[in-house]
């Protein structure tokens, strides 16, 4: 992208005049500033979802009164925490108080530059991707310890200690996870990943429902794979039930308690950018990425028909706790059908790969994270790390061979 | 068993230690006992079949007068055999001690530091008798009749309530 | 707290914290995650509740006995409003009986509502925290109907009420309870049988009822480590034996008995009886009756001392009154039931992690304000 984008630069007639090292520079620095405020801009959208859901989940309204529905509530909130008094500890080792905070978030925000986020759009095409995007975003670890044991507080120290322990060993399972994705797929590229998960199959080869060829639905092993990895990865980024770190009733705040003001802020943007690019790699390697679920525009006609069906029936069977309707799924269901019916320039839009399923896969895994955040209660340290040691990592051991066997057995590869 | 017959129990055992038996005057009948024996007879009042009185309920201190008697009530429960006594000591204000019964009943071990808190009674042999209430330097039992709250405490003036 | 060894840490977890349920200290002794003694330090809410109360005539000391346990503000109202009345041997109007139990026993369902909650916030579940709060808020707004206020009434009067419920009153009780029952069963299906939760909580701090009984605790915890002690039914006090409810028991269902998922789970059992007792008491409640017909011109019992005990959402909530024919009690003492409570928190804490001496502390359900008092 760096490449074509500093050959559009160089198209035109004022700035051809620069050579295309420095049109390459140039764009360099544009395309991670981009990256930089998708990552901005994706924490404020997410801190006011996370407010709102939570809210609803737990019957009450949440921002209401900062602009219409309390959407500038994080804007409002943002720049309270800029102007704040930046306090640090006299105790604190005043080095790593500054440093630590900082090497959490590049470690996030610097894993981006592989993500594919469309067909065209992605920062740098490695052929190492997935394998860059794990290692890179194991460096938070180092930025947790630093931030605990600079805060001169045993609280903090319990929290960062705790963090690291947690993230090094769900490091592993999540590891194995996603080998056994690229065994199946023979290759680290994440657009080769998403590249090989287009057109329709059958549900896990034999059962003639046809879906489209992701590979949660490519075997049950990597079907269970999915959803091992999403448990290691809410423990890599520190989500309840895996938040004993910042576990607020224990430890006020844990390893974040003594950071005020801008530096909260940065600890804040790291989490929700880590909780994205969590998403991102479960969208990528399990759900197709880009990939639309429809084949073409005739499946986008059938499936939104199909959903419209469901909806009604779940509109006349299935009722609220105090007896109403709940009318949202089928009145959207509907508006979309009756649009995909009507205009099949909408449905071929729709039916097309693109960012807007990147982004809608994205979005539903994350709403799938805040949900467990307001469910469960949280685990203790030890019974966390007897999940991981136990329970986790044999079950993605399992996992890895039980891929191979099945692709023995479907033939996709020989002995 | 009646409160009565606990009385006539404990005055044959224990004789002279058991001085006498309330019955006007309160809605709970109570024994008046020594202050030094308390921890013998709330032993065996424990330990014996008959009686089982296993739980300690209510520890207070109180102050009858500006000139009288400390003095410190036991409310004593059975939770087998569904029973209740009281029992009571006197001591005197210029030198305040009582047996403490903090290591039979572990109720009474804040109960009774609470007491010592108020009232400045001394519990000889709790473990560890330290104010719990208020601060730890603080100077005075509050709750005595005849305090007088000091001008100062850690250079902050005590108001006077008029 | 003697020599500290070379491996231990001491730890405060200071009187501001989150999970203290208000102003308490507790000094942690732990060798790594492991707390090798729990000593607590209290009084940092102490309001000398006692002394103000022998300058008080009897009536002016009832709005203090609601702020000293300020989450069952009926419960001390009642208390000592039935130890003075004892003293002086006043005979109250039947539907002044009635209607208390009904206030006694909604301030018993807030309570423990608010236990339930607080419990599953300290373990990390926050939203049966805001459902359990949703809940009090109907029956805060019933109290609100009856006495004017949400959370400290003055209501519970020596002789009587304040003044009767106004029309509507009972409409509406009844309204909640059909309410209640459904939003009980949405607690257990979110928290109770929470695989996480009962790893959490069960085999924690388990209290064995020789333990519990030595140390003097009382009431919800007592229960849930088999001990079948209820003040409503083992001394009957106002018209309790007129009502058919069961006391739940510990039974150690998801682990020992006595440990903290067993504290946890009676009291939720306990709110499903109290609304039986709160209907049964609705469908008996005698429609005439004028509720300040009792209350004396003049408090002033006569001399002579009293130890009445009844039944807090905590425990065994006892006033010790002594006095000696002023209108002003000569010693004024409240047992707090959460005081004894808190007592035992070091022997079932030793050998925990600190997550589960959070855990443990949450399960005994204190309030400081009675504790200090």
């Amino acid at each position: 992208m760096i490449t074509s984008l500093a050959n559009w630069i160089l198209t035109f007639d004022i700035l051809s005049g620069m050579g295309s090292s420095v049109a390459w520079g140039l764009s360099l620095f544009v395309v991670a500033a981009l990256i930089f405020v998708f990552v901005a801009v994706n924490a404020i959208v997410l801190v006011y979802i996370e407010r709102k859901v939570s809210a609803f989940m737990q019957v009450r309204l949440g921002p209401m009164r900062v602009g219409k529905f309390g959407t500038l509530q994080t804007v409002a909130d943002a720049l309270k925490l800029l102007q704040k008094e930046d306090i640090i500890p006299k105790m604190a080792d005043k080095v790593l108080f500054i440093v630590g905070p900082w090497v959490i978030l590049v470690a996030s925000v610097v894993t981006f530059a592989a993500i594919p986020f469309s067909d065209t759009l992605l920062a740098a095409n490695m052929n190492i991707g997935l394998y860059y995007i794990v290692s890179i975003s194991s460096i938070v670890v180092l930025g947790i310890v630093m931030a605990g044991w600079a805060s001169n507080n045993k609280w903090s120290l319990y929290g960062a200690m705790r963090s690291a322990a947690q993230i090094i060993s769900y490091e592993i399972p999540v590891g194995i996870t996603l080998i056994a994705v690229v065994a199946v797929v023979g290759s680290l590229n994440l657009q080769t990943i998403i590249e090989a998960q287009g057109g329709t199959g059958n549900l896990f080869y034999w059962i003639p429902i046809p879906l489209p060829n992701w590979f949660i639905f490519h075997n049950p092993f990597l079907f269970i794979a999915a959803f091992v990895y999403l448990i290691g990865a809410t423990a890599e980024i520190n989500r309840t039930p895996f938040d004993i770190p910042e576990s607020e009733s224990e430890l006020v705040a844990g390893f974040m308690t003594e950071f005020s003001g801008l530096r909260w802020a940065l600890f804040f943007l790291s989490e929700y950018a880590n909780a994205t690019l969590v998403a991102f790699l479960v969208a990528i390697v399990f759900l197709g990425g880009w990939q639309s679920p429809f084949a073409d525009y005739e499946g986008t006609q059938i499936g939104f028909s199909i959903i419209t069906l469901v909806a009604i029936m779940w509109t006349l069977f299935v009722r609220t706790k105090t007896g109403r309707l709940s009318v949202y799924p089928l009145g959207l269901s509907f508006v979309i059908t009756i649009a995909v019916w009507l205009f099949p320039g909408f449905a071929i839009w729709l039916a097309s790969p693109g960012i807007f399923w990147m982004l809608m896969k994205v979005g539903t895994i994350i709403f799938l994270l805040m949900w467990f955040r307001w469910t469960f209660p949280r685990l203790r340290v030890d019974q966390l790390m007897y999940v991981s040691w136990k329970v986790i990592l044999p079950l993605s051991l399992i996992n890895l061979m039980g891929v191979a066997i099945w692709m023995w057995l479907t033939g996709e590869i020989q002995f | 068993m009646t409160e009565q017959e606990i009385y006539a129990d404990l005055s044959k055992k224990f004789g002279d230690k058991v001085i006498e038996f309330m019955e006007e005057g309160t809605l709970n009948p109570t024994v008046v006992v020594d202050a030094a024996a308390i921890a013998k007879i709330v032993t065996y009042l424990k330990d014996d079949e008959r009686f089982q009185f296993d739980s300690l309920m209510n520890l207070a201190g109180h102050d009858g007068d500006v000139e009288a008697d400390l003095s410190v009530i036991y409310h004593l429960v059975s939770t087998e055999l569904k029973h209740y006594i009281t029992l009571k000591v006197f001591t005197s204000r210029v030198e305040p001690k009582v047996a403490s019964v903090a290591v039979i009943y572990r109720t009474a071990n804040w109960h009774e530091r609470e007491a010592f808190d108020l009232y400045g009674i001394n519990f000889e042999g709790h473990p560890d008798l330290k104010r719990i209430l208020l601060e730890d330097d603080w100077e005075g039992y509050p709750l005595r009749k005849d305090y007088v709250p000091a001008e100062f405490y850690r250079g902050m003036r005590i108001e006077k309530v008029k | 707290m003697g020599r500290l060894n070379a491996e231990e840490m001491v730890l405060n977890m200071g009187p501001q914290h989150p999970s203290t349920h208000g102003v308490l200290r507790l000094k942690l002794r732990t060798d790594g995650e492991i707390v090798s003694h729990i000593e607590p330090v209290i009084g940092y809410l102490h309001r000398s509740f006692e002394k103000h109360a022998e300058n008080l005539e009897y009536q002016m000391v009832t709005p203090f006995t609601g702020r000293c346990d300020y989450l069952a503000a009926m419960g001390s109202e009642h208390g000592y409003a039935m130890a003075v009345e004892k003293m002086m041997g006043i005979e109250l109007p039947e539907r002044v009986e009635y209607l208390r139990v009904i206030f006694a026993e909604l301030q018993r369902i807030a309570s423990h509502l608010v236990a339930v909650g607080a419990f599953g916030l300290d373990v990390g579940a926050i939203t049966p925290f805001i459902y359990c709060f949703r809940e009090r808020e109907l029956i805060l707004d019933l109290f609100e109907m009856a006495s004017g206020a949400r959370l400290l009434y003055n209501y519970i009067w020596i002789g009587g009420l304040a003044h009767d419920v106004p029309p509507g009153f009972v409409e509406k009780t009844y309204e909640f309870l059909d309410a209640f029952d459904e939003r009980v069963a949405e607690y257990n299906q979110i928290l109770t049988g929470n695989k996480i939760f009962i790893e959490r909580a069960a085999d924690i701090g388990v209290m064995t009822p020789e333990v519990a009984i030595n140390y003097g605790v009382t009431g919800p915890s007592l229960r849930a480590s088999g001990v079948n002690i209820d003040i409503r039914r083992t001394e009957p006090y106002s018209i309790y034996d007129r009502f058919d409810f069961d006391v739940p028991l510990g039974q150690g269902l998801q682990g020992t008995i006595g440990d903290s998922w067993d504290r946890y789970y009676v009291r939720v059992l306990e709110m499903t009886e109290s609304a039986k007792i709160i209907r049964q008491a609705l469908d008996q409640l005698p429609v005439e009756g004028d509720v300040k017909s009792a209350i004396p011109r003049r408090i002033r019992p006569p001399k002579g001392e009293i130890y009445f005990r009844s039944e807090n959402p905590r425990g065994e909530l006892g006033y010790y009154i002594v006095s000696n024919g002023k209108n002003v009690p000569l010693r004024l003492k409240m047992r707090s039931p959460a005081f004894s409570n808190l007592s035992v928190i070091n022997e079932i804490g030793q050998g925990w992690m600190i997550s589960d001496v959070i855990a443990i502390l949450g399960s005994l359900d204190i309030v400081l304000g009675e504790i200090d008092r």
